[in-house]
């Protein structure tokens, strides 16, 4: 079964702002988790990674963590 | 050079739905928030930009302390006042706004970058961890109350050990 968490809650888009989804991306040391992790297609990869950068840049989400 | 400031060569006139996410310092006082805020405002309704969406700043507690400079000393800062705004406009007035954003003291940090006109929020409710029923909790007995004793001369204590002594 597909862990896909945007395609399971019919996700379209990818925001910076949440942050609860976001997290379920990165990893106890707020690093991006890879698609065999995440279980999301290229494209929804893609679309995740920015969110996630835009987020650590406005300090929404940390760049590395403890 | 920014993704936006790219864009400006060749797309002018061009209409595209943008939006700006912005942290206001600290410092500045609840009530001045509107006009900060105004500000941004004025700029893409100067250019005939509309507004699809709007985040008003709250007080926000960020993963990352940012310092903001105080004259002589950079203080660190870790609640700032987030806001955002979605809006329609030329590809010049995004670029504008980014440029007077630099340039605006009460703007710490922002962002200018393309997106949809739908609403991007996604209705989505982390797992939380479920309330497990504990079985191995002790149960206590209430203590009886101790029951009220009259004092106790010594000549009886004195009475009572010499029984005890004597057998």
């Amino acid at each position: 079964m597909s862990n896909n968490i945007l395609t399971q809650n019919d996700i379209q888009h990818v925001d910076y702002k949440d942050i609860d989804l976001l997290k379920q991306f990165v990893n106890p040391h707020g690093r991006i988790v890879g698609r065999k992790k995440s279980g999301l297609t290229a494209k929804q990869q893609r679309e995740m990674e920015r969110a996630i950068k835009r987020a650590r840049f406005m300090g929404l989400l940390p760049y590395v963590a403890k | 050079m920014s993704a936006i400031a790219l864009e400006t060569a060749d797309d002018a006139g061009v209409s595209r739905i943008y939006e700006v996410g912005y942290h206001i310092v600290p410092t500045v006082k609840e009530e001045d928030l509107d006009k900060v805020v105004g500000g941004i405002r004025s700029i893409v309704e100067k250019v005939g930009g509309s507004f699809i969406a709007e985040g008003a700043p709250a007080l926000t507690r960020l993963a990352y302390p940012m310092t903001i400079r105080e004259g002589e000393k950079y203080i660190e800062h870790d609640r700032w006042y987030f806001g955002w705004l979605k809006f329609e406009a030329d590809v010049a007035v995004a670029s504008a706004l980014d440029e007077a954003m630099k340039r605006s003291a009460d703007i710490m940090r922002h962002m200018v970058f393309r997106t949809v006109r739908e609403d991007t929020r996604a209705k989505y409710r982390a797992p939380q961890l479920r309330e497990v029923k504990r079985t191995d909790t002790i149960k206590t007995i209430a203590r009886r109350p101790e029951e009220a004793s009259a004092p106790v001369s010594e000549e009886d204590l004195e009475k009572a050990l010499q029984d005890i002594t004597a057998e």
